[in-house]
């Protein structure tokens, strides 16, 4: 299982050392920390059924999502209301996509963090070099009072959060990742939700009997190997490091393609070094939020991409050098 | 969008806007883009509050409003920022056809830049500062597989790092789709997908 031990040992420990805090946290009281603190948690246990609205590029996608934790498992089933009617069923770590419109099933294996919500910020992360955290106000969402978090940059190599959380439980209500014009470029929010209603089997269940469906299975990667590098940025954004270096596999490339990613704790961008071949990669490209950007160097294409900002991707990329 | 606007907007929809004040509302939305994208979300939001996949006069308006901008079919044109080098859209790409990009495009609303060599590169100003704000925005090009490969990589490893959320798995699983809307639609050879995506592929549900 992909890290599954680690994360779910971490979540229990978290869970532990803070469940006997959390429910006598006075809301007012509360700094963003123990907020952030509460929030891990509510993730980590809530059960929920909501219509989550979810905004990007100027478009808006609905998806009915219905959530329930047994025994610290998952099981999850989230159904895209428009477009191609995108439904996923999931069951701890194995995750069923199917696309009605082309009758297949995706069969693919997720690590055990939730799936609306895994990519907030924990109170591991180590805010206040790159980022400050603050509350702003309170508020209401769903029909629910909330309190306001924002996560803000010092620079502008990465985006801001704002975090919309259930004063009662905790429980994020709606997330919104920042522009450095302070405009969302995404949005995640709850247009209704009951928590910790009694979710039944039948509600987890797929709406379709795919035994006729075509199924197929997304291999794990975990062949590729973590390898040492001479490569590095020369000019790395303060505040990201190195998390993983390997080597992949990548159709089309005549060899195997370096991959280093770096993360500030909350911001990721990989960078992927390939000897110079496909001349057709643009330069720079964004699909949502996601920028990347590719630049020939030597014998070699350097090609980063990440949640961030174009300018982080492109300093990123135009500083990497391989070590004499 | 103001009070007026909505309730015009649920007026319509629910067929209770005099013919007068449709038409005026029609040209309005024809002409405004960021109206349209304003009302669109209004009346999603609108739609799923109420539990409801579609709205007959939601259909009608956009049909409407689809009519008035094919008699000016400069309008939505005049919304984005011209592409650079339309031509590219026929470009082949391994393993995806033109109709599985288009619908990611559709889908995603990918936005993608000139590339070097590419006409209209002088346009890109190479001052790091202006790389987020003043971009020349075309059509996704098609030769970009190896970085549609580097997006799910990241999107994958990004994952173990527990920070991949909500969007970024839709994004990789809309990536897939057009691999898999390709294959299914034209019934070919799976092991060509295969080379691509490296799916393993069986017909009948897994024990």
């Amino acid at each position: 299982m992909r890290q599954q031990s680690y994360s779910a040992a971490a979540a229990w420990i978290a869970l532990g050392g803070l469940c006997a805090a959390a429910p006598v946290l006075a809301a007012d009281a509360a700094g963003p920390h123990e907020w952030l603190d509460r929030m891990a948690i509510a993730v980590q246990t809530t059960n929920y059924e909501g219509t989550v609205i979810r905004l990007r590029n100027g478009t808006t996608e609905a998806l009915r999502v219905v959530h329930k934790v047994v025994d610290g498992v998952i099981h999850e089933r989230v159904v895209v209301q428009e477009g191609n009617g995108l439904e996923i069923v999931r069951h701890g770590n194995e995750v069923h996509c199917i696309l009605p419109d082309s009758k297949s099933v995706l069969v693919e294996e997720w690590n055990d963090q939730s799936t609306l919500f895994s990519s907030l910020p924990s109170s591991d992360i180590r805010f206040g070099s790159e980022y400050d955290i603050v509350i702003v106000r309170k508020d209401r969402i769903a029909a629910r009072k909330t309190v306001l978090l924002a996560i803000r940059p010092h620079d502008n190599f990465r985006y801001g959060h704002r975090i919309w959380l259930d004063i009662e439980t905790g429980f994020p209500l709606q997330t919104q990742l920042i522009g450095d014009d302070g405009r969302p470029l995404e949005e995640v929010k709850f247009a209704d939700i009951d928590l910790d209603s009694e979710i039944l089997a039948s509600a987890l269940a797929p709406s379709y009997n795919t035994d006729n469906f075509r199924w197929y299975t997304q291999p794990s990667r975990r062949s590729n190997k973590v390898v040492k590098t001479d490569w590095a940025a020369e000019d790395l954004p303060t505040g990201f490091r190195v998390v993983s270096t390997r080597q992949e596999q990548v159709a089309g490339a005549e060899g195997p393609v370096l991959h280093i990613l770096y993360s500030d704790g909350l911001a990721n961008v990989s960078v992927f070094i390939a000897t110079e071949q496909d001349k057709n990669i643009e330069q720079r490209s964004q699909v949502g939020a996601s920028n990347s950007y590719s630049v020939a160097n030597g014998n070699y294409r350097v090609t980063a991409v990440g949640e961030v900002p174009a300018v982080t991707v492109q300093q990123i990329a135009e500083s990497m050098r391989l070590a004499d | 969008m103001n009070d007026a606007i909505k309730m015009q907007v649920s007026a319509f929809v629910d067929g209770e806007l005099p013919d007068n004040e449709a038409e005026l509302l029609v040209r309005r939305l024809s002409q405004d883009y960021e109206l349209r994208q304003q009302v669109a979300d209004y009346l999603a939001i609108g739609r799923v509050m109420r539990r409801e996949s579609g709205v007959a006069g939601v259909e009608r308006m956009r049909d409407r409003i689809s009519a008035e901008l094919d008699d000016r079919p400069s309008q939505d044109n005049a919304d984005r920022a011209p592409t650079s080098n339309p031509s590219r859209l026929l470009r082949p790409l391994a393993g995806v056809a033109i109709a599985a990009t288009v619908a990611v495009v559709a889908i995603l609303g990918l936005r993608q830049t000139t590339g070097p060599g590419e006409p209209g590169v002088n346009e890109i100003p190479a001052a790091v500062a202006d790389a987020a704000t003043d971009v020349t925005y075309t059509e996704p090009a098609l030769g970009d597989d190896m970085l549609r490969q580097y997006r799910l990589i990241h999107d994958e490893i990004s994952s173990d790092f527990d920070v991949s959320d909500i969007n970024a798995r839709l994004m990789t699983l809309q990536l897939r789709d057009a691999v898999y809307f390709e294959e299914v639609s034209d019934e070919q050879d799976i092991s060509a997908v295969d080379a691509v995506e490296d799916p393993a592929p069986a017909n009948s549900r897994p024990q």
